[in-house]
């Protein structure tokens, strides 16, 4: 009997031993029919009971959303927009413009918006990122044509954005409750206060006299949403899911913090 | 003599029918650079080994809704008001062409990426092309699934065909010379039945049919998938799960690089970086995705069916409903939870009993096997290492298939379809 435990204990030693190796660097073994076995590769816990999945992923759904009921409404009426108004104005803009007036219509606004990621850039004490920007916006103010062309990216200094809601978080603001803004899509207190800021900044500072024209001139703005709308690539109900809401608040927490930190 | 005769045909006839191999190309010779499945899988192909694809703007496209399943206006909640009806794209040539159909795979919506580049490769050729969801996608399931449960393949490709119908009527006017038919994954696997259905009912009588990386035993696949996301993962503590790791991995990837920059290269390059995941990491990671299309199928067909499972039948919901909780339900529930607790029970109500074999024997590609055998205008494009395969499945391919199967050694699953070589390949045998 003592000799069975001893081989007992002496095989469960042996699988103890054996498990802790990655099986990463294994040769791969093909089978008759010429299949590879991929999950081979693989170290798997013994017990195929772990429930990592379901930790990380009800962990990620605790984002801090008090206004939840509000923020779904708005989301739905932002879904209705852009499938009604947005999108069709967008393809119809698509539709009467030659594709390099498109292209030279977002470098112009994506240079205006160059001075915004300046300041920030210099809130935050990036020195290196604030002098690629200054390179940026004399490169392409000046021989780009008051930015209708983009020669700064073509150089090596692409566009790195920064807006005052990433300044507050680097220096350590937390985002507060997350916010689906009417049109302008997911938010938070934190970024919305931020995207104030930008905007009042933008306007007194009125770089190339833009901000003082287009309050005469409301086609400018609506030209710049326009663009704003045809640049980003989302579309609602591409992620395909009952749970879009919830996939997109965290996609869209996350990614803001990766840009503050960053 | 004659008698011998006879003999030698048959034995002829059988050496003929066994030298029918499959196309197995040589690792060497076909130049995939990613080795390892998992990152294949993640990343794909590295943007300059892709075929040159027109641009969006360059393609003549639109998107139209079908009313599939009228009734479901009104027996689905508020929220569910974009997926009443069923979207779909078609990307029209101005010219009469052949027409080409692409089914997604699992959880996948008519624009997921490899529908979207399969798209363009085709419509380069000078295709009619017209993007389908999978029948397991979220849109799919509320606008034109009659029982809202997919999993049984021969169902779920009525559904399809009927959809497949519906498009051909809306574009009547469209000059079409001939159909063809194509899908992934999945996708595959309903292309596979789409096709043994309209051997009786005719609609299309399509010329050809291209299979890429189906499941061949949808039980190993499933089991397979599950499986991934019981990887031992290191670095996971009782203060970093799962996505903290991968995302701190990403955080200082890109601090690392010095700015954000999303682009085709990102995943190819990160993998290559310092940062790079382990394959234990990559196979959680595409567990995980495979665990939320469970999760989304899981809760829809309770909802739709009002099984009360996940959601209970009665429970009020409007736009400004949180369906947080039923997440949280639903993501308990893998691809085997949902099979036992909801395929199986209304399989067996509606077909008198029958086991889980019975069941896997029905919805695999086992059912067409003989079809399969007999019908020269299918073929199949798999990988020796694709994760949805199960030990034994690429030799049925092979006895099935013969010389329409092409064995590629590298890829993962779906990983080189955007490589060139695979891509010449495709509109090869389309071609021919």
């Amino acid at each position: 009997m003592a000799k069975y435990l001893l081989l007992l204990a002496a095989l469960m030693c042996a699988s103890v031993a054996n498990a802790d190796n990655s099986k990463a660097h294994a040769p791969t073994v093909v089978g008759a029919d010429g299949f590879k076995e991929p999950l081979s590769k693989l170290k798997f816990n013994p017990g195929l009971d772990q429930r990592e999945f379901e930790r990380s992923s009800l962990t990620a759904l605790n984002v801090y959303d008090p206004l939840e009921s509000w923020n779904r409404r708005v989301y739905h009426f932002n879904y209705r927009f852009d499938q009604w108004v947005f999108l069709p104005v967008v393809d119809g803009y698509r539709y009467v413009t030659p594709s390099f007036l498109r292209t030279g219509v977002s470098n112009f606004f994506n240079n205006l918006g160059d001075v915004p990621n300046l300041l920030n850039s210099l809130l935050q004490l990036k020195g290196h990122r604030s002098l690629e920007t200054t390179g940026r916006l004399l490169l392409n103010t000046t021989i780009g044509v008051a930015g209708l062309w983009d020669p700064a990216t073509a150089m090596g200094l692409p566009r790195q954005s920064e807006d005052f809601g990433q300044t507050l978080g680097f220096y350590g603001v937390p985002g507060g409750a997350y916010l689906v803004l009417p049109i302008l899509g997911p938010s938070n207190l934190r970024d919305t206060s931020g995207l104030v800021v930008d905007y009042s900044a933008e306007s007194q500072i009125n770089f190339l006299n833009v901000s003082e024209v287009s309050s005469n001139h409301p086609e400018i703005w609506a030209l710049r949403v326009v663009d704003k709308r045809y640049q980003t690539s989302f579309r609602y109900g591409q992620l395909n899911s009952p749970f879009e809401y919830e996939k997109v608040r965290y996609i869209y927490t996350e990614s803001r913090k990766l840009q503050i930190a960053e | 003599m004659l008698r011998s005769l006879r003999c030698a045909a048959l034995l002829g006839s059988l050496f003929l029918s066994a030298s029918a191999l499959a196309v197995d190309i040589d690792q060497a010779s076909y130049g995939f650079p990613l080795t390892n499945p998992f990152e294949a899988t993640i990343a794909t192909t590295p943007p300059d080994l892709r075929p040159s694809l027109p641009s969006d703007d360059e393609i003549n496209q639109s998107d139209y809704t079908l009313n599939m399943r009228p009734e479901r206006e009104f027996s689905l909640p508020d929220n569910f008001w974009a997926v009443k009806k069923l979207t779909y794209r078609i990307a029209k040539q101005d010219r009469a062409a052949p027409l080409i159909f692409l089914i997604s795979g699992t959880g996948a919506r008519f624009d997921s990426s490899i529908n979207e580049y399969l798209k363009k490769l085709y419509y380069q050729a000078g295709y009619h092309v017209v993007q389908l969801s999978s029948p397991t996608s979220f849109d799919f399931m509320s606008a034109a699934s009659r029982f809202a449960t997919p999993g049984i393949t021969q169902e779920d490709a009525e559904d399809m065909y009927r959809v497949m119908q519906a498009v051909r009527a809306q574009n009547a006017s469209l000059p079409v010379t001939d159909f063809y038919l194509s899908g992934y994954s999945l996708g595959a696997l309903d292309a596979a039945f789409v096709s043994k259905l309209d051997e009786t009912r005719r609609s299309f009588n399509f010329k050809k049919v291209l299979l890429l990386n189906p499941p061949v035993n949808l039980y190993t696949s499933i089991t397979n998938l599950d499986k991934l996301v019981q990887t031992e993962v290191k670095g996971i503590n009782n203060t970093t799960t799962f996505y903290e790791l991968v995302l701190n991995k990403l955080t200082r990837y890109f601090q690392q690089k010095g700015y954000i920059d999303l682009n085709d290269a990102l995943l190819y390059d990160f993998q290559n970086s310092k940062q790079h995941l382990t394959n234990e990491q990559m196979a959680m990671l595409i567990g995980t995705t495979f665990r939320f299309s469970a999760a989304d199928i899981a809760f829809t067909s309770d909802l739709i069916n009002r099984r009360g499972l996940i959601i209970p039948p009665k429970y009020p919901i409007t736009e400004g409903t949180s369906l947080t909780p039923f997440l949280k339900r639903a993501l308990q529930c893998d691809f085997d939870c949902y099979l036992t607790e909801q395929v199986i029970p209304m399989w067996r109500a509606r077909s008198d009993g029958g086991s889980l074999l019975q069941l896997v024997d029905q919805v695999s590609l086992y059912a067409l096997k003989d079809y399969l055998h007999t019908s020269p205008k299918i073929a199949v494009m798999h990988n020796a290492d694709d994760v949805i395969l199960g030990p034994g499945d690429l030799g049925f391919l092979r006895q099935t298939f013969g010389d329409r199967l092409t064995v590629y050694p590298l890829g993962g699953h779906c990983g080189n379809l955007n490589y060139r070589v695979n891509a010449d390949a495709m509109l090869e045998f389309f071609r021919g």
